[in-house]
């Protein structure tokens, strides 16, 4: 049986049972004094918008380089994909495979993934309950890597800094691409993984 | 694991008998925890609390010992480049300011937080919970402080830094002459001590503690 079926609400941040008062709309907790609600309030409609904004930003973050090495007064920019190709053709397989995987797959699979709940959620297919908490628990948990090629260029600047010998600098493209990671995360706290278990009656049984 | 409640008595347990589950709303009836258990949802295997030893002590020698790594693992050297004769150093703040120099504000704002802003006000607010815990003053202050500190978790983010800087070198190696220093010692030491900190530190019993259910809670 559900909590709220037994009109019991959980505090969403300290996790402390409160009974449901009827009487109000915004009931604090009794413990911390958060605002609790049966499920967060408009959760799937604001994760969409997260998610709709941040499939826009993947455009450019993938289009417009994220840095420019200049090199003997020559600058080369490049985007995500030439840094993990250049990497791949200097031999670096295990580098390559990790920023391939953190900065390209990790944040389409997000995009992909974030859409494919709430549509399941919303239509109640075509994933199982269980599907979809290991898909949640995944994007949670996976969200926050795909910051790696960002910090990656923070030390490169750093260090990487001979004047006209060699600098390098950070373009728009790494804007953008921050931009995505962090409204792909909000967009994962957005999402109120209790919806997963609603209308899902058969799932409800807890074998 | 747990019992699901039975429906038909479950409006009349008291609540400090039950348990739901956050992540998927079941509703069960509350295992007691012997010391070093932890209670899982039997629907969806979320960890609901677990039960540690001596939470308040042991997390504060750890708070401690990352508030002392911090200053080194952020300002001492992590790498050193050599280059034509020329040196210049890396640190995780000169990352932060060489972005802010080249007119990538937004982002040199973000790298700060990610890697220096949110992990400095996660321990802060970590030993500012503890402290209250301990010496039994500001508990109402300590809940608000340990509700913020909730909300920044997600956002620190140094296991991610360190994965940057081994990018980093392996970029590097080919290119010039590479020295590591000691500030990637502290950093990495600083990472360990704060993913110990966050297993020791059982958010049930620091909650518990601080309400004043059960001010043993945490010993």
């Amino acid at each position: 049986m559900r909590a709220i079926d037994a009109g019991i609400l959980i505090c969403g941040e300290c996790h402390e049972l409160n009974r449901q008062d009827p009487e109000t709309d915004e009931q604090t907790c009794t413990r911390c004094g958060a605002l609790v609600h049966a499920r967060r309030p408009n959760s799937l409609m604001r994760t969409w918008a997260l998610l709709l904004t941040s499939a826009i930003l993947y455009i450019p973050a993938n289009l417009l380089p994220i840095m420019t090495v200049n090199s003997l007064g020559q600058g080369s920019p490049s985007t995500i994909m030439a840094g993990v190709i250049e990497l791949v053709q200097h031999g670096m397989i295990p580098i390559a495979a990790v920023v391939f995987i953190a900065s390209i797959l990790v944040p389409t699979f997000k995009l992909v993934g974030i859409a494919l709940l709430l549509f399941s959620v919303q239509r109640h297919q075509p994933l199982s309950a269980r599907q979809r908490i290991i898909m949640y628990r995944f994007i949670e948990f996976i969200g926050r890597w795909s910051m790696l090629d960002i910090f990656v260029i923070a030390i490169l600047v750093a260090v990487v800094n001979f004047g006209r010998i060699a600098s390098i600098e950070a373009n728009l493209g790494a804007v953008a691409f921050a931009s995505v990671v962090v409204i792909t995360m909000l967009a994962a706290v957005t999402f109120d993984p209790r919806l997963i278990w609603d209308n899902t009656e058969s799932d409800d049984d807890h074998e | 694991m747990p019992d699901p409640v039975d429906p038909r008595r479950v409006s009349e347990l008291p609540l400090d008998e039950l348990v739901a589950c956050h992540e998927c709303d079941l509703l069960m009836r509350k295992p007691h925890l012997a010391l070093g258990e932890k209670a899982q949802c039997p629907r969806c295997g979320y960890e609901l609390y677990a039960h540690r030893y001596k939470v308040v002590e042991r997390s504060l020698a750890l708070v401690i010992a990352a508030l002392l790594l911090y200053v080194p693992a952020n300002f001492l050297p992590i790498m050193q480049l050599n280059l034509l004769g020329q040196a210049s150093q890396d640190t995780v703040w000169s990352g932060v300011l060489g972005l802010f120099n080249t007119g990538m504000q937004g982002i040199a704002v973000v790298v700060f937080l990610c890697s220096m802003g949110i992990p400095l006000l996660k321990l802060l607010c970590q030993l500012a919970v503890l402290l209250s815990i301990r010496w039994n003053i500001g508990r109402s202050y300590g809940l608000l402080i340990y509700r913020i500190y909730h909300h920044l978790r997600d956002w620190g983010m140094l296991e991610v830094y360190l994965m940057g800087v081994l990018v980093a070198i392996v970029k590097l190696a080919d290119l010039a002459e590479l020295n590591l220093g000691l500030g990637l010692v502290c950093f990495v030491s600083l990472l360990l001590v704060q993913v110990w900190l966050e297993v020791v530190m059982s958010p049930h019993q620091i909650w518990q503690a601080l309400s004043g259910e059960d001010i043993h809670a945490g010993d």
